[in-house]
């Protein structure tokens, strides 16, 4: 019997507060120790090991090293582009890595006569076949699977595994129901595992002619709703497979990295200074001290400002009382007296696209691609350039220049400025 | 002018022309009298003989000729004494320069020469901005080459009824109009498909479009490669879906009420687990799991596992299907969903909850004052008194589609159904579907009902109804200037000169 660990959404370098950055490496850390300890024979990581193309190098060193520990003791590791650790046009630290002989990126293949022809990769050891697809940018790999010779893939015989790194239609969460996604009809048939990456959330589902299709969710965090789901109870970890010519046992392992806390108050029909007050109150009884809190303000006051709730006030209270770290989700917070917010959404991602969606019809346009849906997805793409920082030792003027290449690559203005 | 006959004497709705030998006039046929400023068009209802020779005469001539007492006779000058009399009405009254088209109120000229209509004649039929393409202009057999369009902005909201018995071309139009439509983002259609006719899974069909990869979405639970799987999970059934389409007790809805009450989106599953809840006899929850199983086909394995037969309800996988779909409606695109493999109950109740969705959704927009931003939603329903007929109606109460039908307009809903059977459907519904594009249909109770409810005065036009071929309709609606007749093109030959070339973008790979 054999085993494999599958592994995804790591996202290491998504976190600025040191905090959750020693978490985020701590779960990474814990994982791959797990594998060493179960013995695998190798490990899956199905995308976004790194939360960005280029990672803050510290957060590489560390992986690294933790991956070639691993590798030493003689267990391969598979991987393939994410949504966020792949780059249209500079190199990413996966192709790095790759090239060092760290891991093998299991992404082959060619375009011939407009058809995608993949590459299995086979592991030495076990003989487990591997092939798999990595994500572009909004699911932008959906090309790809339109051109996939499916037929090729299905005829191959052996113990097949698919990775890929895009939310499937079927089992998009109801959180995510306005995320790209693709068809599992698109994925050839009859292999024995669907490793998947992207959904924030573990599942472990079968269709018919797809028998094991399995998202191990992110091993911590790549974005505050995860931490707020954790903190409500979803486990976080990843997966070992057992199988022989078939899967013979699938397990969750799960990797806990520190306890939460959720708090959750609906600051409705209070004016600004009453929500201030209890809120005080409340989070005073809460036993913080060594959690990562995640609080919850929503509803509407009936007066006051939202900014007149002293939320750093809130956040130092928290941080006396022992908190690990404190996130303050106030974007359902509005005011009757003061409408700030003409939308209200879950988080910042979710209240960017539907004020986009709300403006776009405003802006009087003749380009096509700036119209619609077409030009919401292209105002998030453009915002998700201009919003990265500068990286540690990069000077102005490479940040400058790293940024505006990433906006004229966005807005395809490149070839026009050559 | 080559002139086709002469009015010989009639009434208002019945004018009688005399056919000009060796002119044929077929039933249906469009005809033209010519007036100075504008001209008539008028409609043959009917045919008939006409003779000068007394009716003994030619019994005795006919005689004659049979017992061979006189081969070679005939009638002296016959083209003179024996003719047909063609009864027509007329349909409307156009200026000569096509721009104002009137119902006709007064009789044309005695004694008036007519012809045979020309595509001239027919310059105010004009493709509208929304179009929807039905075919092209019909005089009787003959095809004339003037295109017929629907605005679909006006025809939609205010239903569709698409009328005629077995392999009239029903099918053959719907597809037809949903290929001229595909790609136009005004308005959204939901097609439940329960022959899986439209998508074209091994025919041509409407995934041959050029526009289909951003405005169409087909769900199936056989879905071919890049289409959706029809999987619908059981959290997103609430209870009010069921009304009208599967009927429960009192005392079976007293216990569904419970269920949600308790149990929220979970109530079905909990229902098939049997989680017991005060109140809810066991023997009423046995009979509720029983009626989810032939309904949904939802049942407990013996590993106490929830299963599915056909695989379309799940309780994991599914959560954002109906939302993904009324999405697309609300941009604009094409659903196709396949219900070939669902029984009807579970067919129509996929389509209750999409129709839910969308409709309260609208009914929304409109007290928010958006509404006028989104495209009209039309449903097109295949056997549509499964939920629009009288009985279904009186015995299991009201449900979405007839809500719909009744109050859809206020809200940019419409349906397009589909039926053999129009009788079967109550007046006011039938009223309220201000378009009916009528096919072939040899039941005389069904043309009578849809004559009864025409936007038109079809009152004589029951054996042109009866006589329509495969392909051949006519088209009555409160938005069209009379009931025109039109030949629908082979969905095949059609889409052979509509086609446009997909587009190949060249895509670059990235491993």
């Amino acid at each position: 019997m054999h085993k494999f660990a599958h592994i995804s959404d790591c996202h290491l370098g998504a976190h600025r507060d040191p905090v959750l950055q020693k978490l985020e490496f701590a779960a990474f850390d814990k994982a791959l120790t797990r594998c060493t300890q179960e013995e695998v024979d190798f490990i899956v990581i199905s995308g976004d090991l790194f939360h960005s193309n280029i990672p803050d190098m510290g957060v590489v060193n560390n992986a690294v090293k933790k991956m070639r520990e691993v590798r030493d003791k003689g267990i391969p590791i598979y991987v393939i582009y994410g949504s966020h650790d792949y780059s249209p046009n500079e190199t990413s630290i996966v192709d790095i890595l790759d090239s060092a002989g760290l891991f093998t990126k299991i992404v082959k293949g060619e375009i011939e006569k407009d058809t995608l022809k993949l590459e299995f990769t086979e592991d030495p050891e076990t003989k487990a076949k591997l092939v798999g697809i990595s994500a572009r940018k909004t699911g932008m790999e959906e090309k790809y699977y339109e051109i996939l010779d499916r037929e090729t893939l299905e005829k191959e015989k052996g113990f097949k595994i698919f990775v890929f790194h895009s939310a499937l239609s079927e089992f998009k969460p109801d959180f995510l129901a306005t995320m790209a996604s693709v068809p599992i009809s698109y994925f050839p048939k009859g292999f024995d595992y669907y490793a998947g990456g992207h959904i924030h959330k573990q599942i472990e589902e079968k269709l018919p002619g797809y028998n094991k299709i399995v998202y191990p969710g992110p091993l911590f965090a790549g974005y505050p709703r995860d931490l707020e789901q954790s903190a409500c109870g979803e486990k976080r970890g990843f997966y070992i497979v057992s199988f022989d010519d078939k899967v013979e046992k699938v397990e969750f392992i799960e990797i806990p990295t520190c306890e939460y806390i959720f708090f959750e108050y609906d600051a409705s029909n209070k004016n600004s200074t009453q929500a201030q007050q209890e809120l005080v109150k409340r989070i005073k009884e809460l036993d913080v001290a060594e959690k990562v809190v995640l609080l919850k303000v929503k509803g509407e006051l009936s007066g006051g400002k939202t900014s007149d709730i002293n939320f750093s006030q809130i956040r130092n209270i928290l941080t006396e009382n022992g908190a690990l770290h404190v996130n303050i989700n106030r974007f359902g917070l509005s005011s009757k007296e003061y409408t700030s917010l003409k939308v209200m959404g879950e988080d910042v991602r979710e209240i960017e696209g539907k004020l986009l969606k709300e403006s776009i019809g405003s802006v009087k346009v003749s380009t096509e691609a700036l119209k619609g849906e077409k030009g919401v997805h292209l105002a998030t793409e453009l915002l998700n350039a201009l919003r990265q920082g500068q990286k540690t030792n990069e000077n102005k003027k490479d940040y400058e220049d790293r940024i505006l290449e990433k906006a004229f690559e966005v807005l395809k203005l490149r070839e026009v400025l050559k | 002018m080559e002139v086709a006959g002469q009015i010989v004497s009639g009434k208002v709705g019945e004018i009688l022309i005399r056919q000009k030998s060796e002119e044929t006039i077929e039933l249906g046929d469009l005809l033209v009298v010519e007036a100075g400023d504008h001209f008539l068009i008028l409609q043959v209802f009917d045919l008939r003989y006409g003779s000068q020779i007394s009716p003994s005469a030619r019994e005795l001539l006919a005689g004659m000729k049979l017992e061979g007492f006189g081969a070679g006779l005939d009638f002296l000058e016959p083209e003179l004494r024996n003719y047909v009399i063609a009864a027509v009405k007329a349909v409307a009254r156009v200026s000569n320069d096509g721009k104002d088209v009137k119902i006709p109120k007064v009789l044309p000229d005695f004694f008036s020469s007519v012809r045979h209509i020309k595509k001239e004649d027919l310059t105010f039929l004009t493709k509208p901005s929304n179009p929807v393409y039905l075919g092209k202009v019909r005089s009787g057999s003959k095809t004339i080459d003037v295109d017929v369009y629907l605005n679909a902005l006006d025809v939609f909201r205010h239903h569709i009824v698409v009328p005629a018995t077995t392999g009239r071309g029903k099918s053959n139009l719907v597809k037809v109009m949903l290929w001229s439509m595909l790609g136009q983002d005004k308005f959204g259609v939901l097609v439940l498909d329960p022959h899986d006719e439209y998508y074209g899974r091994h025919e041509k069909g409407l995934k041959d479009h050029s526009k289909v990869k951003d405005n169409l979405l087909y769900y199936s639970s056989t879905p071919p490669a890049g289409t959706n799987t029809l999987v619908v999970n059981l959290r997103s059934i609430l209870p009010w879906h069921f009304q009208g389409i599967v009927m429960f007790t009192d005392a079976q809805q007293d216990a569904i009420k419970l269920y949600y009450n308790r149990f929220k989106e979970d109530w079905i599953e909990n229902i098939v687990r049997g989680t017991p809840v005060d109140g809810v006899a066991p023997r009423t929850l046995e009979v509720l799991q029983r009626k989810f199983d032939t309904s949904l086909g939802v049942y407990l394995d013996d590993a106490g596992n929830l299963q599915c037969r056909n695989k379309v309800f799940s309780d994991t996988a599914g959560t954002t299907t109906t939302k993904d779909i009324a999405n697309a409606l609300e941009k604009g695109k094409i659903v196709i969903v396949d219900t070939s493999r669902l029984l009807d109950e579970a067919e129509l109740l996929i389509g209750s909850i999409v129709v839910s969705q969308i409709f309260h959704r609208y009914q929304s927009y409109k007290s928010t004052a958006e509404l006028d931003t989104k495209p009209i939603v039309s449903v097109v329903i295949e056997e549509a008194p499964r939920v629009l007929g009288a009985d279904v109606l009186a015995s299991a109460g009201d449900n979405i589609y007839s809500t719909v039908a009744r109050e859809g307009r206020k809200f940019k809903v419409g349906l397009i159904a589909i039926t053999q059977l129009t009788s079967l459907i109550p007046r006011p519904i039938l009223a309220n579907m201000n378009t009916k594009i009528i096919l072939g249909n040899e039941m005389a109770a069904e043309r009578r009902a849809i004559i009864d409810s025409a936007a038109q005065d079809l009152s004589e036009d029951d054996r042109t109804i009866a006589s329509l071929d495969k392909g051949e309709a006519i088209v009555s609606s409160n938005f069209t200037k009379f009931a025109v007749p039109i030949q629908i093109p082979l969905f095949e030959k059609y889409i052979e000169t509509s086609a446009s070339k997909k587009e190949n973008e060249k895509t670059v790979f990235v491993g």
